[in-house]
């Protein structure tokens, strides 16, 4: 890393920890919005790191993010396990979930893209249907919040904050890990080429199993997190396919074959929709979210944030890529 | 016990004949274009409400509010086409970020006008019962397991006997070569995604006259079509039909003799298993 990104990336984290919490601490409304904004950018980073790197697009991180928050909730209520404890260990159970998943692997891109999709229905009925362990449709509810550490309440608004921007910045940190290693060369090859990339040596299904596991812990940690945030689950809530609508408006808006594109597409279309759509049209309003994504795959697919540095570093390069 | 179990058989077949049609259209586009439209299910949905619409401002029987939805629906259709036709790059997985996009506008388009509740058709004429030896059945799905019969019989007779039709196969065949026959691939594309829309329109009315619809009714349709065409293996129509009674016949089997809560997770297990055991599905072929 060069020392002047070294700095803008140390004036961003200061601004994000300290600038943000101390601004808007006082409007609870915004902080919430916020919060909520931030969930969806670790989901659409999850989401985007499976597109960007294993080359598979999923309609069902509604599943993972269920399964999460369903996990956790679980392990603190009825084993009793601590919240800090149970967050990995929701992210794990994703992942289990993500093995069953796996046969949907040897369907190709499309194929795949909808499996997950009928996956994410599955969880959702047997979660339903599965009353003993989740109470089914009536939900569970005083779900233990986050505690209150050395006169510290990571409990309100700003403790939320501070818990998801870590989540998230971690993700993104791993997420650039990944790229960087020789996985996220192999990957990039694979992208390339999988045939090519086979034929010397990598196991192509394996890297690729290996990101879905990565994209479904991610999300799972982040459904654990919602849940102790909101208190409250039910399964028509925990895997609604909005978790899987507006992280992938979010990361084609940011573009999701960068790190950063995804968060902060998140949090523009996020606050976008709830301040200033929803005020517009309180029913219906996702269907401006809707027109954003066709025209971005029709016009940008690489989405917004690459179109506006790479047209002022590298000028006519593009077009032509 | 027999009883019983022909009956839900026969219920099965009545169901099924519709969600043949949903996924016929759904596996006629993905032939000719490669292209899984997403937004199909709410296509369907699309021509509820306008038979909805029909009935409840007109006072018109859904059936008679078929043209109308076939123009709506069809139109609606040519549209997604003609965005589809437009990416740039990368078609295979775009076009489904694309008809995502379109289904989640069609979704809340729907809510928007008609509100989130579950609506079914008030006419009496279509939900009565018609009694055929020991079988129960109500007359709007006889009259829409003819008419399903019908068109799948128009499909096959066009797919097969007429110059378009075999265009159309053509074109699913070999795109290329198709080219050099003098066959203009895009108005073949276009005309896949019409007869889908045909297809969704007559299925969506039937939706309406036997069951209930709700705005978020697309998703799980294309769901269905999807496993159907799975069931199916890629690419066989023949394979569709039998994956689309299969499925109504595992659903009402479940709603019978399990509970209806369970009726959607059958069809889940089913496209499971058949994941699992048979990836190529019952009548495919093996890919490369």
């Amino acid at each position: 890393m060069r020392p002047d990104r070294r700095l803008v990336v140390a004036a961003t984290c200061v601004a994000l920890y300290v600038a943000v919490p101390v601004l808007c601490a006082s409007n609870l409304y915004l902080m919430s919005m916020i919060v909520a904004a931030l969930t969806i950018g670790g989901i659409a980073l999850a989401w985007a790191l499976l597109g960007n790197l294993g080359g598979l697009v999923s309609f069902g991180h509604a599943a993972f993010f269920g399964v999460g928050s369903y996990a956790s909730a679980l392990l603190v209520m009825k084993a009793g396990w601590p919240i800090a404890a149970a967050l990995p260990a929701a992210g794990m159970v994703a992942v289990l979930s993500a093995v069953l998943v796996l046969p949907a692997l040897r369907l190709r891109g499309a194929y795949f893209a909808l499996a997950v999709l009928a996956y994410a229905h599955i969880f959702r009925i047997v979660t339903t249907e599965w009353t003993s362990l989740t109470n089914g449709a009536k939900g569970l509810s005083n779900i233990p919040r986050f505690p209150l550490i050395a006169g510290f309440d990571f409990a309100s608004k700003t403790g939320a904050y501070l818990i998801v921007l870590t989540l998230v910045l971690a993700f993104a940190l791993i997420y650039a890990r990944i790229r960087s290693s020789h996985y996220g060369l192999a990957l990039r090859a694979m992208h390339e080429s999988e045939a090519a990339t086979r034929a010397v040596g990598v196991n192509s299904t394996l890297l690729k199993a290996m990101m879905l596991f990565v994209s479904a812990f991610m999300t799972g940690v982040m459904g654990a997190f919602n849940a102790h945030y909101i208190n409250f689950l039910e399964p028509d809530y925990a895997f609604s396919g909005l978790w899987t609508m507006l992280p992938i408006v979010a990361a084609i808006f940011g573009g999701y074959r960068t790190i950063t594109g995804p968060i902060v597409g998140a949090v523009v279309v996020y606050l976008a929709d709830q301040l200033v759509f929803k005020e517009v049209m309180p029913v219906g309003h996702q269907i401006i979210l809707g027109a954003l994504l066709g025209l971005m795959i029709l016009r940008a697919p690489d989405g917004l944030l690459p179109l506006l540095t790479f047209r002022r570093r590298t000028g006519t390069i593009l077009r032509h890529a | 016990m027999t009883e019983l179990t022909l009956q839900a058989l026969w219920s099965g077949v009545l169901l099924g004949s519709s969600y043949a049609l949903i996924a016929l259209g759904l596996a006629v586009v993905f032939g000719t274009m490669h292209v899984i439209n997403l937004a199909h299910g709410e296509l369907v949905v699309l021509a509820a409400y306008v038979a909805y619409t029909c009935e409840s401002q007109l006072g018109l029987n859904p059936l008679l509010a078929i043209p109308a939805a076939v123009i709506v629906v069809c139109a609606a259709a040519a549209l997604t086409y003609l965005c589809v036709d437009r990416i740039a790059k990368d078609r295979e997985l775009n076009s489904l970020l694309l008809t995502y996009g379109i289904a989640v506008m069609l979704t809340n388009g729907v809510l928007m006008l008609f509100k989130a509740d579950i609506r079914s058709t008030k006419s009496t004429w279509l939900t009565d019962a018609v009694v055929m030896g020991p079988l129960f059945s109500m007359r709007s799905e006889i009259v829409f397991f003819i008419v399903a019969l019908a068109l799948m019989a128009l499909l096959w007779w066009w797919l097969t006997r007429t110059w378009s039709g075999r265009a159309l196969r053509a074109v699913a065949s070999n795109r290329d070569a198709a080219r050099l026959m003098g066959i203009e691939p895009r108005r073949i594309e276009l005309a896949s995604f019409v007869v889908a829309g045909l297809l969704a329109a007559f299925a969506g009315v039937a939706i309406y006259s036997f069951g209930v619809v709700s705005p978020s009714l697309g998703t799980t349709l294309t769901v269905k079509a999807f496993v159907i065409t799975v069931l199916a293996g890629m690419g066989s129509i023949p394979g569709v039909l039998v994956g689309a009674l299969l499925l109504g016949i595992v659903e009402t089997m479940t709603t019978t003799f399990g509970s209806s809560a369970l009726q959607e997770l059958a069809g889940m297990v089913l496209f499971l298993v058949v994941l699992f055991v048979m990836p190529n599905g019952l009548f495919g072929r093996a890919r490369t």
